[in-house]
């Protein structure tokens, strides 16, 4: 191997990386939480919707699914504008993780309505709960429990996914290496500590659900 | 006057086929009345219509000589309020604890005093042998366990009449001792109880009177000895001689 490794190079990025990693969970997070609002109404429609409800959701779920996330990025990147949207860079990215992860978070739901068990809203029913009430103590709970593995595990491949966004000159942490590599030529260092720092957010990430998973919905999710 | 009295109770799921034809019981206060019959003949759908899970087309059914009006909410609320059901699948909120399945529905719905009914809970799991399963969650119980849960959820409401719609079927062999166990206690309670059941033994056993149903219709009516010993009917006949040849 001919390459000389110079860290010390490397290191004086870190602030400035630490910058991107920020800009990152910013959008994972924001993503995260569109798609899931999204999501959420895409499982009712398709849950409780009328047919063309059903087929339009349908459709979006399956266009988003189907097409590489890259892909629908240029699509909007380069669309928005011909109908006179004029969108940021970090707001075009944004939108295509809420969209796409809105399509699989409609099928994930979705996967957590259906699971609701009618005897039990039977038994409660029986019991003297109105709809309201079964929805509150026993739907919610239940979906959410259901719901809390599969969401946590989405959640963690977004923040990966947000990668992505160095394409289109957003400036998270890989962009942000994208930007320094240019300059330094330290490519492999850079990308190193970037490595790094995408584990030490996924762990972090991940601990924390899982801390959230036992105590509020008893769900004992596996990390490594 | 009779506690409850169902009179010719008639119930469709399709709008064509009759899956209650006529259907009259009467209980009365302590009595334990208990169904059996083929499956399919209508066992739980009569249960599941008295409770106001499934309207009736015809018929009627008579508290303390009240009718209830299956289409007014509040006259199926006052009915639930005096009924509690144990279904065959447990049916326990999976996302509570076994204390937790007892007391919600006697304080968020009928707002009882959180403490009191708590005590009471308490007690009552330790009537169904179960004091030290308080904070179990369902899928950390095994079936007998989670019906004993079910059956002291039900018994928290403070029913005046328990319905049980075979609550041992669902069960290992092993574990269907035990739950009867608890219905047992009850019965020496005084409890009223009408008993969808296939133990012909336990029936046998413990009831005041047997009603033997097919296809949707009451066959034959009569005390424990006589629809096992001397049926009248032949098809009740036909019945227990299989039932008993097993
Ligand atoms: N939800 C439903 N929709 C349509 N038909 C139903 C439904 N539930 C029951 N039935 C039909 O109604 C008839 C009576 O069913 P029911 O469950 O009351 O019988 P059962 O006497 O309780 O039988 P088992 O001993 O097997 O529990 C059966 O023919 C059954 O197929
Ligand atoms: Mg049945």
């Amino acid at each position: 191997m001919n390459y000389t490794f110079q860290w010390g190079e490397a290191f004086i990025e870190v602030p400035y990386l630490l910058g991107g990693a920020w800009i990152t969970l910013h959008l994972s997070f924001i993503g995260f939480w569109s798609g899931a609002t999204i999501g959420l109404f895409g499982a009712l429609g398709k849950t409780y919707g009328g047919p063309v409800t059903v087929k339009l959701i349908n459709w979006y779920v399956i266009f988003f699914t189907n097409t590489p996330g890259l892909v629908t990025a240029f699509f909007i990147f380069f669309g928005l504008p011909e109908f006179g949207i004029l969108l940021s860079p970090y707001h075009t990215i944004l939108l295509n993780i809420a969209l796409n992860s809105g399509a699989y978070m409609t099928e994930i739901m979705r996967g957590g309505f259906v699971s609701v068990h009618k005897t039990e809203l039977e038994a409660a029913e029986t019991m003297g709960f109105t709809l309201l009430q079964q929805l509150r103590y026993v739907i919610v709970p239940h979906i959410a429990k259901v719901l809390f593995a599969p969401l946590s595990n989405w959640y963690i491949w977004m923040i990966l996914g947000t990668a992505m966004a160095a394409i289109f000159g957003v400036e998270e942490l890989t962009g942000r290496v994208f930007n320094r590599a240019a300059e330094t030529f330290r490519s492999i260092e850079l990308y190193t500590i970037a490595a790094g720092m995408y584990v030490a957010i996924t762990i972090l990430a991940s601990s924390i659900l899982v801390v959230i998973g036992r105590w509020a919905f008893r769900v004992k999710v596996k990390v490594f | 006057m009779h506690h409850l009295e169902v009179d010719g109770l008639t119930a469709t799921y399709d709008g064509k086929i009759l899956v209650l034809d006529g259907v009259s019981i009467q209980v009365g206060k302590g009595e334990i009345v208990s169904v059996i019959g083929p499956s399919g003949s209508g066992k739980s759908t009569l249960l599941r219509v008295i409770m106001g899970l499934l309207k009736p087309k015809a018929g009627h059914v008579k508290l303390d000589g009240d009718e209830v009006d299956y289409g007014n909410k509040k006259s199926v609320k006052a009915l639930r309020d005096r009924f509690s059901i144990v279904f065959q699948q447990f049916n326990l909120f999976q996302n509570m604890d076994a204390l937790r399945n007892v007391t919600i529905a006697p304080v968020k719905i009928r707002k009882r005093d959180a403490q009191k009914v708590e005590k009471e809970a308490i007690e009552l799991l330790g009537k169904v042998g179960l004091g030290d399963k308080l904070h179990s969650y369902p899928d950390e119980l095994s079936g007998g366990q989670q019906q004993r849960v079910a059956i002291a959820r039900a018994l928290a409401l403070r029913p005046e009449i328990l319905l049980l719609d075979e609550v041992t079927s669902a069960l290992d062999p092993e574990l269907v001792n035990e739950v009867l166990d608890a219905i047992r206690i009850l019965a020496k309670d005084g409890m009223t109880m009408m008993i969808v059941s296939h133990e012909m033994g336990f029936v046998r056993e413990i009831s005041t009177e047997v009603i033997m149903m097919d296809e949707g219709k009451v066959i034959e009516v009569g005390s424990a000895e006589q629809i096992f010993d001397n049926p009248q009917t032949s098809r009740c006949q036909d019945f227990v001689g299989k039932i008993l040849r097993h």
